[in-house]
């Protein structure tokens, strides 16, 4: 039988991988389709806009990774109890945005470019991490008192940047406790443990 | 008292669409507009340390287009279920691509290199932009449903916003886009903001 959801992305992490914490998470099963790049050009103009990830759902493509991923939190009742907690959780999830930017060029960055991205990063993340500790909840979740896709966000992102920057999150004992509530969720320990190894 | 209040420079910026938004959903809320010199102060007290914010039922809300989502639930201009809620936030998503690159373009001070962004933009960014978003728009003139929503309110203003840059008529072949422009101007409430608009640079 064919699954409700159906997520096409390559083989990677990156701009799918909200939305498979957010499946994992809740635990609703998907078809997770990742496409090798040379099918891609046949694909793309058959996508929305051109881009991947894509959802398929209800006779309905969706596109834009950040909207794939709402939707999937709504239908999972993990947006937010209330539309002021949703709009907490929306606007935690566009602010991270600028860490993550900072974070992946690294990987795109010429050899001799890496070192002054490392740096700005580590310039960038303090000053941006206490205005998230300020912001973040002391239930060890962003927004309210139990897991949204904030969180899983969160997680995502800050795991990237733990690798290049290890102590980031010391001082900020309530972004600490995220990550910790994130990785004890049953659905995404599963998850991290077998979801395929890819670059990034 | 309105319960709402929106704070941003004097400009429509990031801030426009949640003012249309208001003002199609007949709305009241404060208009705050600060001057430059007064942002080093009110900065650290902002959630994330930019505007626009929105202050509502105690607390304070950052980031433009979580805002304007916001209001536009308030408004009902979302769509009438889920699956609505997120081809209308794809939509948005999509218009702020375009969006952050007109900024790069505008905020770019070599000359040739702004040239050469301008080029991409009109050549590349634009015509596709439109192409995809004209088969997403139906053709009544509407992103979502049969009625204005956000999406809809979104893409006139990112057309507001390229027009000075771009002039002439860039929806000629693109009758669903066309309509979706005529649908958001030719509301009554936000043609009256339109008129009576704060009169700013950009």
């Amino acid at each position: 039988m064919a699954q409700k959801y159906r997520l096409t992305y390559f083989n990677l992490r990156a701009r799918a991988e909200p939305t498979r914490l957010v499946f994992a998470a809740a635990g609703v099963e998907y078809e997770d389709v990742r496409i090798q790049r040379d099918k891609w050009p046949d694909l793309k103009p058959n996508t929305p806009m051109g881009q991947l990830p894509v959802l398929e759902v209800g006779g309905v493509t969706l596109c834009q990774s950040m909207a794939i991923a709402r939707y999937v939190a709504k239908e999972t009742g993990l947006a937010g109890k209330t539309k002021l907690e949703e709009a907490q959780a929306d606007m935690l999830v566009d602010g991270i945005d600028d860490l993550r930017g900072r974070q992946a060029v690294i990987r795109k960055a010429s050899e001799d470019r890496k070192e002054e991205c490392k740096k700005e990063l580590a310039d960038f993340a303090p000053d941006f991490l206490s205005k998230y500790e300020n912001l973040c909840g002391p239930h060890g979740h962003l927004v309210g008192d139990s897991l949204t896709w904030a969180d899983l966000v969160f997680y995502d992102v800050m795991s990237k940047v733990l690798v290049v920057l290890p102590g980031a999150l010391d001082g900020f004992p309530k972004l600490a406790k995220v990550m910790d509530t994130v990785t004890a969720n049953e659905g995404v320990a599963t998850w991290l443990a077998k979801r395929p190894d890819t670059p990034h | 008292m309105p319960a709402y209040k929106l704070t941003y420079f004097n400009a429509r910026g990031r801030a426009e669409p949640i003012r249309l938004l208001f003002a199609a959903a007949g709305i009241k809320y404060e208009d705050v507009r600060i001057e430059g010199a007064d942002w080093p102060a009110l900065k650290p007290k902002t959630p994330m340390g930019h505007l626009p914010i929105l202050e509502v039922d105690g607390t304070t809300l950052c980031e433009s287009t979580t805002i304007a989502r916001f209001v536009a639930k308030r408004a009902g201009m979302v769509g009438k279920d889920d699956l609505e809620e997120a081809k209308a936030d794809m939509i948005v998503d999509g218009v702020k691509e375009v969006f952050r690159k007109l900024l790069t373009m505008f905020f770019e001070k070599d000359e040739s290199k702004k040239e050469e962004l301008k080029k991409d933009v009109f050549e590349n960014t634009l015509p596709e932009c439109l192409r995809s978003f004209g088969k997403l728009a139906n053709p009544s003139g509407y992103f979502v449903g049969d009625s204005l929503s956000w999406a809809d309110v979104e893409f006139y203003n990112l057309m507001e916003m390229v027009r000075p840059s771009f002039p002439g008529d860039l929806l000629k072949d693109n009758a669903n886009l066309s309509k979706v422009i005529a649908n958001v101007g030719g509301n009554p409430a936000i043609a009256k903001w339109i008129k009576e608009r704060p009169e700013s640079a950009f």
